[in-house]
C-alpha cells in the first residue's frame, strides 16, 4: 500500500543550511497492517512523517515514495490527504476562530470534492459526529470551540483521532499520539485507532515508547536511527527495545 | 479651498495618507476657504465643510431608534450634528459606497455626535467599495467624527472599510465619567486601495472602560493605517483601556503602517495595548492542507477566522451576516 524506497531528505529552514535528516529509508507497508517506528529523539521520525504529507520546508532528494501504485511525492499535501493519507500531528495547531465542526465538515467536503464525491449532508454529519465524539468520550459542547485553542495536550490528541474517525482515511500516521496521554486516556484513543484497523486500510505508529504498542498491536517494528531503518522485526521487537533500550541497535547507525 | 490647504505626509497625523497627494489633479472639488491645521483637522474641516453643506441635526429622544444614512459617488457630502437624548439608546449606520462612477471624488462627511449621560449609541460605518480588485478608483473618503459622552453613557462603534484611492474613517472621542466605550473594527486593503482608520480618545474623566479591537488585511499593492490614541488626563483615574490592533499581510508588497500611542497622566489605570502586523501562519495553513482543504482555501479560512474575531456581539444578525459576506467575496471564497 505505501512503499517507500531509499528515500533521502532534508529539511530546508527559512534561515539556515539544508540538512539531510532520511538518509535512504525503505520500508513497505501491506494494505490491513499496522506497522510501528520507533527511534530516538533525532532519528527523523517526524521528519518522515513530514515527508510524507508534504510540508512545506521538507525536501525529497532521492528515492521514491509510492502510495496505491502512484507517485505520492509530487502531490499538493490536499490531495495527499484526498487520497487518503492522515497525519495525526505530535504537537496539533490551534486554529483560533474555527469551530472544530466547522472545519471538519470542510475538510470532508474539500476531500469528496477532489475525489468527485458528493458533499456530506448536514444531518449525516451531525449524526457521524455524535457516534464519533461518543466513542472517544468527547464533550459535544467541545467540537463548538476554536479548533484546539485552549485545550489540554490530551484533548487535542483526542481531537486528532476524533478528526481521523470523522474523516475515515485509507492510511494514517499517528505521530507521538501517546505524548500528553494519561493511560485511561490512552486506552480510549487506542480503541478509536483500532476501530479503523481494517483490510482494506493501513497504519504507521511513530513512537518514541512501547506504551502505545501495547494498545496499538503492531504487525511489525522497525527502528529508525540517523535516517535510515536499522532493524526490522515483530511486535516483540518493542519489548525488547523497552528492555535493553535504543544503544545494541545503533552501532554503525 | 487650495491643494495646498489640505494636509499631506508632512503632517504627522497624514504621513500615511497624503490627503494631498491623493486630491493633485482634482482641485475642482475642493470646496471652502483657508488652510486646514496639520494638527487638528477634523473641527478645521467640519468648519469649512459645514457652510457648504449647510448642517443637519438629528435629535434622539426615544429609546431604541434605528437612524441610517447613505453616501454613494456624486453626493456633495455630508455634515451633521447628532444628539441622544439621555437615557435615550440608537443606532446609527453610515453606508459609504464608492462602487459607482467617479462623478465627484471626494466623499467628505463630519458629524458631531452628543450621547447625553446614561444614553447608548451604537454606531456603524460601512465603507464598501465593489470596484474591480486590482482597478484603481478616484474616490476619496473622508469620515470625521466628534464624539462627545455624557457621565455612564455607552458608544459602541464598529467600521468595515474597503478602502478607496484614499479612504480616512476618524473618530474622536471624549469621554464623560464612567462611560463604555467600545471602537472595533475591519480593514481590507486590496490591491490600489488605501484605507485608514485613525482615532483618538480622551479619558477626561473617572472610571471610563475603553476596549478597541482592529483587525486588518492588506494585499500586494494595498495600504492600511492605524493610528490609535489612548490620552488618559489627570483626571481620568481607573482608566480601563485596552488598544489591539492585529493586521495581516497576505502578500509581498503589501504595507501596514499602525501607530498606536498611550498617553498617560493618571496614576491609577489599567492600559494595554497591542499591535501586530504579520503574515498568515504557514504551519496552520499546513494543518487545513493536510486534512484536505486546498491551499487558497485553508489561508481564507484563517483570515476570516482572523478578521471576525473584531466584529461585536452587539451587532445585529443581518447587518453582521452582510459583513460576513462582504469579507467572504473579498477573500474570494464562495459564501
Amino acid at each position: 500500500m505505501l512503499e517507500l524506497t531509499n528515500l533521502h531528505a532534508r529539511v530546508v529552514p527559512e534561515d539556515g543550511p539544508a540538512r539531510e535528516i532520511i538518509k535512504g529509508l525503505s520500508l513497505a507497508v501491506p494494505a490491513g497492517e499496522v506497522h510501528a517506528i520507533m527511534g530516538p529523539n533525532g532519528s527523523g521520525k517526524s521528519t518522515l512523517s513530514y515527508v510524507l504529507t508534504g510540508k512545506h520546508g521538507y525536501e525529497v532528494t532521492g528515492g521514491t515514495a509510492i502510495f496505491d501504485g502512484a507517485d505520492l511525492l509530487g502531490l499538493a499535501p490536499e490531495l495527499r490527504a484526498a487520497k487518503g493519507l492522515f497525519l495525526s500531528f505530535q504537537y496539533p495547531m490551534e486554529i483560533a476562530g474555527v469551530p472544530v465542526m466547522t472545519f471538519v465538515r470542510a475538510a470532508m467536503n474539500s476531500q469528496r470534492k477532489t475525489r468527485g464525491e458528493a458533499e456530506v449532508s448536514a444531518p449525516e454529519f451531525l449524526k457521524l459526529s455524535k457516534i464519533a465524539a461518543a466513542k472517544l468520550r468527547i464533550d459535544p459542547e467541545m467540537l463548538k470551540r476554536p479548533l484546539n485553542v485552549g485545550f489540554s495536550g490530551g484533548e487535542k490528541k483526542r481531537l486528532e483521532i476524533y478528526q481521523m474517525l470523522m474523516l475515515e482515511p485509507r492510511f494514517m500516521i499517528l505521530d507521538e499520539t501517546d505524548s500528553g496521554l494519561d493511560i485511561d486516556a490512552l486506552k480510549v484513543v487506542a480503541e478509536g485507532v483500532n476501530a479503523l484497523r481494517g483490510p482494506g486500510r493501513g497504519m504507521l505508529v511513530i513512537t518514541h515508547y512501547q506504551r502505545l504498542l501495547d494498545y496499538i498491536k503492531p504487525d511489525r517494528v522497525h527502528i529508525l536511527s540517523a535516517g535510515r531503518i536499522v532493524k526490522s522485526g515483530g511486535p516483540d521487537l518493542a519489548l525488547e527495545l523497552e528492555k535493553s533500550g535504543y544503544d545494541q541497535f545503533l552501532k554503525g547507525g | 479651498m487650495q491643494l495646498a490647504d489640505l494636509p499631506s505626509r508632512r503632517s504627522e497625523p497624514w504621513k500615511w495618507s497624503d490627503l494631498r497627494a491623493a486630491m493633485a489633479g482634482q482641485e475642482t472639488t475642493l470646496i471652502g476657504t483657508g488652510p486646514i491645521g496639520g494638527d487638528g483637522p477634523i473641527a478645521a474641516f467640519a468648519e469649512l465643510m459645514g457652510d457648504a453643506y449647510g448642517p443637519c441635526a438629528l435629535v434622539v429622544e426615544a429609546p431604541g431608534e434605528t437612524f441610517e444614512s447613505r453616501m454613494t459617488e456624486g453626493d456633495a457630502g455630508q455634515y451633521g450634528s447628532v444628539v441622544v437624548r439621555a437615557g435615550a439608546t440608537a443606532v446609527m449606520i453610515e453606508r459609504i459606497d464608492v462602487s459607482g462612477s467617479s462623478l465627484r471624488p471626494m466623499l467628505p462627511s463630519f458629524s458631531r455626535i452628543e450621547v447625553e449621560p446614561g444614553a447608548t449609541l451604537h454606531r456603524m460605518v460601512l465603507q464598501v467599495n465593489d470596484v474591480a480588485a486590482g482597478v484603481a478608483d478616484a474616490a476619496i473618503v473622508l469620515n470625521e467624527v466628534v464624539v462627545v459622552l455624557g457621565a455612564g453613557s455607552t458608544f459602541r462603534q464598529f467600521v468595515l472599510g474597503e478602502g478607496a484611492k484614499l479612504a480616512r474613517i476618524e473618530v474622536s472621542v471624549d469621554a464623560g465619567e464612567s462611560a463604555q466605550i467600545e471602537l472595533n473594527g475591519v480593514y481590507l486593503a486590496g490591491s490600489k486601495r488605501h484605507i485608514d482608520f485613525t482615532s483618538r480618545l480622551v479619558h477626561g474623566a473617572a472610571g471610563v472602560k475603553t476596549q478597541q479591537l482592529v483587525r486588518g488585511v492588506a494585499r500586494k499593492g494595498g495600504r492600511g493605517v492605524f493610528q490609535g490614541k489612548f490620552l488618559v488626563e489627570r483626571a481620568g483615574q481607573k482608566a480601563d483601556a485596552d488598544m489591539q490592533h492585529n493586521a495581516l499581510l497576505l502578500e509581498e508588497g503589501a504595507e501596514i503602517f499602525a501607530k498606536p500611542e498611550l498617553e498617560i497622566y493618571a496614576d491609577d489605570v489599567a492600559c494595554a495595548h497591542g499591535n501586530t502586523s504579520g503574515q498568515l501562519d504557514e504551519e496552520a495553513i499546513f494543518y487545513l492542507r493536510q486534512r484536505g482543504i486546498p491551499h487558497a482555501e485553508a489561508q481564507a479560512m484563517i483570515t476570516r477566522a482572523f478578521l471576525i474575531e473584531a466584529l461585536p456581539e452587539w451587532m445585529d444578525e443581518t447587518l453582521r451576516g452582510e459583513i460576513e459576506t462582504r469579507i467572504d467575496r473579498w477573500l474570494g471564497t464562495p459564501a
